[in-house]
């Protein structure tokens, strides 16, 4: 039952971020088309661009605070006594927190963007599937980086409240020192879409940027073994 | 009785930067028994049993409880399997309601009871529907008691049990503790409550310090520990009362006062040969022989 | 079972459980082939640890007073030993009682008494003929 305790944990953070992006995107979608301007080429592409843009920042806010929690947040509210007495490795406890984050945050990068799909079709402006997948696909393939790094911050800054502190700090210095000196390799420019974005359609291009998603994938699954391997370690 | 130690430490030893909260350690708890482990706060009980639970890695030394190994993760995760154990804070997730706890809990454990379960959830009063964040601290600590006592596990270990408990609650703890000892469960508790462990305990370990002083039954320490007061006509020479079993002795003038942990005839034929005036001899109760025995140190 | 054991008396649980347990077959309070309670019950009503019962009950039935049946519980078991054991005890309860009256009329408060009788009594038999 390790998988409903960490429903049960997350589950108010879930929900009213799934409320929040997807009602966001929906109203965005649906009403800022009077922000457009006339001139504006393929102004609806472009309107869902700045959706994701919108959409991203919403998202890496609710999948950084979704990956706080576990065992060293329990020691700082005294409780994690309980949860190293029962009969399960840590592994298994970082990892059931970590595969309740993937699903939730999988589901707040999917269901917002059903629901434009489901706007924009109602509103006489359907858009492809393929553009919808693409974006979604950005967002979590690129974008899943920064649950693993809340997860191992987590693991290793015991406060209630220091820990997304540390976490946000992280993120946003890292979006600054990216865009000043690596621009190349700013995963932000990936996840938002900026790297693939067509400037005349607002389309996104057929060739996603595969490899800039596996090395994301990639690092996310390395900094989540660090926090297997540094919980393991803690002594509490 | 069998005589398979339920918990064995070899030599277990925990040091911190600043201070050795447990040195050389070699614990032998008995199966099928109840074993008190007393000892000042920071003596090193919670340390030790975070020790044998996997919470914390010994800084040397090793030990096995029911048989598996505590230093090796996947051992111990097994052990933690049988047995039951209720940390000082009797930790609860405030998130949850009472239904969901006992829930959650009895989903880790095949030994879990569900006739026992519903008896205390009874006998606890406990609202089923309410979050644990809203009960009471009393209703808490007779949860948290609940999700060790709905079950049969091999080895209870519980630490301060009886703290946030009423009277009637702590009746009712002890109650259930001799209820699950005739069941064949091995109980080891540490507490503060020296009354408590003088009614139940078989055994009783004293930690001062990090190190193990005493380590006897209660029969024996009922049966041989003794205060000696005695008189005498003119000051006497303390040497002579240097026998062995003496654990202090206090002098005020021609007054002596002998605290024994053996051999007290040994010391009441010396003062008879010394031509003591007055020979009284008292038992001492277990909250004595804690104070004196921490005091040594 | 009215038996109340008292932790601080410095006397072993089961020898004061042992005790009362003869007291009772003395007295008659417990009948021969009477049933005892089984020692999980026994160790709850009193709340005493379940090895004490077990214990005083095992040196009882080595003794010859409870017989163990496997399965049904312990009985009391009268023998004739006991039984002029019990005139034993009724006769030297009243030679106590003179003494006692005695050590009163001398003065002596009641506490004394008993802390004389407890220093009296931790001399083994061999050291009293000694002295």
């Amino acid at each position: 039952m390790l998988w409903y305790k960490a429903w049960l944990e997350t589950r108010s953070r879930f929900l009213i971020s799934l409320a929040t992006l997807t009602l966001f995107s929906a109203i965005f979608v649906e009403h800022a088309q009077g922000l457009l301007r006339p001139e504006w080429k393929s102004d609806f592409n472009r309107l869902l661009f700045v959706n994701q843009q919108f959409l991203v920042i919403m998202w890496i806010l609710s999948v950084v605070l979704l990956g706080m929690g576990g065992i060293v947040r329990e020691k700082a509210t005294g409780i994690s006594s309980l949860t190293l007495a029962l009969p399960v490795s840590r592994q298994r406890l970082v990892g059931v927190r970590v595969g309740v984050g993937v699903l939730e945050a999988t589901i707040l990068g999917v269901v917002p963007w059903i629901a434009v799909f489901f706007v924009s079709f109602f509103a006489r402006k359907p858009i492809s599937i393929t553009q919808v997948a693409s974006y979604v696909l950005l967002l979590l393939g690129g974008g899943i980086i920064y649950f693993a790094l809340a997860v191992l911050v987590s693991s290793l800054v015991s406060g209630e409240y220091s820990a997304p502190a540390v976490a946000f700090g992280i993120v946003l210095l890292a979006a600054m020192l990216f865009d000043a000196w690596l621009r190349q390799l700013n995963v932000w420019r990936l996840v938002t879409g900026d790297l693939s974005i067509n400037r005349s359609t607002y389309l996104l291009s057929e060739h996603l940027p595969w490899l800039g998603i596996l090395c994301s994938m990639s690092a996310a699954s390395l900094m989540v073994v660090a926090s297997i391997i540094v919980v393991q370690r803690r002594q509490f | 009785m069998t005589d398979e130690a339920v918990i064995l430490t070899q030599a277990l030893a925990k040091t911190y930067r600043n201070a050795e909260a447990v040195r050389a350690l070699n614990l032998s708890v008995g199966r099928n028994r109840i074993t008190a482990f007393l000892g000042r706060n920071g003596a090193g009980k919670s340390t030790t049993i975070k020790m044998l639970l996997g919470m914390l890695r010994p800084t040397s030394g090793s030990g096995t409880v029911i048989g598996w190994e505590i230093t090796n993760a996947k051992e111990n995760c097994e052990l933690r399997r049988r047995v039951a154990y209720v940390a000082e804070d009797k930790p609860l997730y405030g998130y949850m309601t009472v239904e969901q706890t006992i829930r959650f809990a009895s989903s880790f454990y095949p030994d879990w009871r569900k006739d026992m379960e519903k008896k205390l959830l009874k006998d606890y009063e406990l609202p089923p529907e309410r979050k644990v964040k809203t009960l009471s601290k009393g209703m808490r600590t007779k949860l948290a008691l609940l999700l060790a006592f709905a079950r049969r596990p091999n080895l209870l270990i519980l630490d301060e049990p009886s703290e946030g408990l009423d009277p009637v609650g702590i009746e009712h703890l002890l109650q259930t503790l001799v209820a699950q000892s005739a069941e064949g469960v091995s109980i080891f508790f540490s507490s503060h409550q020296i009354d408590e462990v003088e009614r139940i305990a078989d055994q009783v370990c004293i930690l001062e310090k990090g190190c193990l002083l005493v380590d006897a039954s209660l029969d024996n320490l009922r049966q041989f520990y003794r205060r000696i007061d005695l008189v005498f006509p003119s000051a006497p020479s303390e040497r002579e009362f240097r026998i062995a079993g003496v654990e202090r002795i206090q002098a005020v003038s021609n007054r002596l006062s002998v605290f024994a942990s053996k051999n007290a005839e040994a010391v009441i034929e010396r003062a008879h040969d010394l031509n003591a005036v007055s020979v009284e001899v008292a038992p001492v109760g277990l909250r004595d022989i804690f104070l004196e025995t921490v005091k040594e140190r | 079972m009215f038996f109340k054991l008292t932790p601080t008396t410095g006397q072993p649980l089961y020898l004061q459980l042992m005790q009362q347990i003869r007291h009772a077959v003395e007295t008659g309070a417990l009948r021969d082939g009477e049933q005892l309670p089984g020692i999980r019950t026994l160790a709850e009503e009193l709340v005493v640890s379940p090895n004490t019962v077990a214990k005083a009950y095992s040196e009882l039935e080595h003794e010859g007073l409870l017989e163990m049946r496997h399965g049904s519980g312990a009985f009391v078991c009268v023998k004739r030993r006991t039984r002029s054991l019990a005139d034993q005890v009724q006769i030297a309860r009243r030679r106590l009682r003179d003494i006692i009256e005695r050590l009163r009329e001398d003065g002596l408060l009641d506490e004394e008494i008993r802390r004389a009788f407890e220093a009296e009594l931790l001399y083994p038999a061999e050291m009293v003929r000694k002295r």
